[in-house]
């Protein structure tokens, strides 16, 4: 699935909005300041699109609320607070450490095959990567299966795909307004 | 022959899970089953189940049907072969079952017998396991796992314009559909490693949609090796947006996109750079060509500089003046 003009309007229109809120302070000195302005309101208004049936947009939200809790607010006006809390997930608390050894004794134990040890090794190989993609997807450790993770990922690849499309484009306009 | 296609006390049910939609295929079935000329009467039911395979357009579905083997003398090969002549719906598992020996009236007698175990299955909503064992090596079972509406999902996502969104309101609505899933030969049969298998399966099929999706992810092959790279490209857009937001930063010290009285397509548009871009009947916006898809036009040669002389069919005449007024603000 590739992303369709009516989701690049939509980003754009919704992200013209969240940049609405920082015209006041316009003498935003810093290039950091600005950047940090242009990236907030495009990712709020990313994850705004999905009105929060994903995770991964609700847990953009709840992070951009740490940053600029009044842009979001702003922002998100429509929506209701109830839709945009992640559940938490059970947490157990495990001593990397102590679960490696364990593991270890537990490996050593059992007689092992060829073949297992090649599937196990394979096993942890995948179990590593999909820790690797929670990490870079937001809102990854509230994934509790491996298929909703996978559904959450595709989303955000398409979301993702879309926001930098619009931006690239407004920045070649950008750019080559400037060269005249 | 038959004996011990279905056992009862393996099935579990919750028969209050069953939402409208699925009623609502539980009548279409009906209804389709009063069309079918032959012996309706006799097993209603069986013919129910079948339908109901027939009924799906789920790949699975197909692909396990074509392995279905019935007992002795290829019965669900007759069965199909019999009833599918009136029921195009059948047609798909027709295609894909083997020929068999057709012996009717063995076949209707061995319904027969079955009709009402199958009556008794038939109008239960959610299903565990149906083991049917037989002196012959293979061991076959079936299993109505509740699962989203897979084959609505396939369909949905085939198509390229549907958002997630909709796929997945949809699955949220029509919860139940039925995963039918064959166990192969030397597998274990007990429900949970089956269940197992079918979770596994509907994970192979969403990491199919990604390597689709991901640029270069054909090549890889393992679940490693493609988590790996949608990992990767998730990083880069990721770098990329924040790469693009500092140029911007940069370019932009109003902050400002765009004018708002415009519309957006109009905007967008306006936002062309030189080179003629050629739109495909399709729009669709690949990560790597920076254009906006505009839907009517067939090819468009804006020269950004000059909105005086912009030469484009544009869809609206006071495109021009709109789009140097464009300009003028986001130049300033």
């Amino acid at each position: 699935m590739q992303p369709t003009s009516t989701m690049n309007e939509e980003f754009l229109k919704k992200w013209q909005m969240g940049l609405q809120m920082f015209r006041p302070s316009i003498d935003n000195a810093s290039v950091s300041e600005r950047k940090r302005a242009i990236k907030l309101s495009a990712d709020v208004a990313m994850a705004s699109l999905r009105k929060g049936t994903t995770c991964w947009s609700r847990a953009l939200i709840q992070k951009t609320a740490t940053e600029d809790n009044f842009l979001v607010r702003q922002m998100l006006s429509g929506i209701k607070e109830e839709t945009l809390i992640n559940k938490k997930l059970p947490k157990v608390m495990c001593h990397r450490k102590i679960v490696r050894r364990s593991k270890k004794i537990l490996m050593r134990r059992k007689s092992r095959s060829a073949m297992e040890e090649v599937a196990a090794k394979a096993k942890k190989l995948v179990k590593r990567k999909t820790q690797g993609l929670r990490n870079v997807v937001p809102g990854g450790e509230f994934m509790s299966n491996n298929v909703l993770l996978i559904q959450e990922t595709l989303d955000y690849i398409v979301s993702l795909q879309t926001q930098v499309n619009v931006m690239r484009s407004i920045v070649d306009a950008a750019e080559a307004g400037i060269e005249r | 022959m038959l004996e011990g296609l279905v056992s009862p006390e393996n099935l579990s049910l919750s028969y209050a899970d069953m939402s409208v939609p699925e009623r609502l295929k539980w009548l279409q079935q009906h209804q389709q089953q009063e069309v079918l000329s032959l012996s309706s009467n006799d097993s209603p039911d069986l013919l129910q189940i079948l339908q109901f395979h027939g009924s799906n357009n789920d790949e699975l579905l197909q692909s396990t049907f074509s392995h279905f083997q019935m007992v002795g003398s290829g019965f669900g090969t007759n069965y199909n072969m019999g009833f599918g002549h009136s029921h195009e719906a059948m047609d798909g598992c027709i295609s894909r079952t083997s020929s068999c020996q057709i012996h009717p009236p063995d076949t209707m007698g061995v319904m027969l017998k079955n009709s009402e175990e199958n009556r008794a299955i038939s109008l239960k909503n959610k299903r565990k396991s149906e083991v049917k064992t037989r002196e012959e090596e293979k061991t076959e079972k079936k299993i109505k796992v509740e699962a989203e509406t897979e084959s609505n999902i396939s369909n949905k996502e085939a198509s390229s314009d549907t958002s997630k969104e909709t796929s997945k309101g949809a699955s949220q609505i029509q919860k139940l559909d039925y995963i039918h899933v064959r166990a192969r030969r030397g597998e274990a049969t007990d429900r949970h490693s089956l269940a197992e298998r079918a979770r596994r399966e509907k994970i192979s099929k969403k990491m199919k949609y990604l390597q689709d999706l991901v640029p270069g992810c054909n090549t890889v092959t393992g679940k490693a090796g493609v988590l790996d790279e949608i990992i990767n490209y998730v990083q880069s857009l990721q770098r990329q947006v924040e790469f693009l937001s500092m140029k911007l930063a940069v370019i932009n010290p109003e902050l400002e996109l765009g004018v708002e009285d415009l519309s957006v397509k109009q905007f967008q548009a306006a936002y062309f750079t030189n080179f003629p871009v050629v739109i495909a009947s399709k729009p669709s916006v690949m990560v790597d060509v920076p254009l906006f898809p505009l839907d009517q036009q067939g090819s468009l040669n804006l020269s950004v500089s000059n909105p005086n002389q912009t030469s484009i069919d544009a869809p609206s005449e006071s495109w021009e003046t709109q789009s140097q007024s464009l300009f003028a603000s986001v130049l300033r």
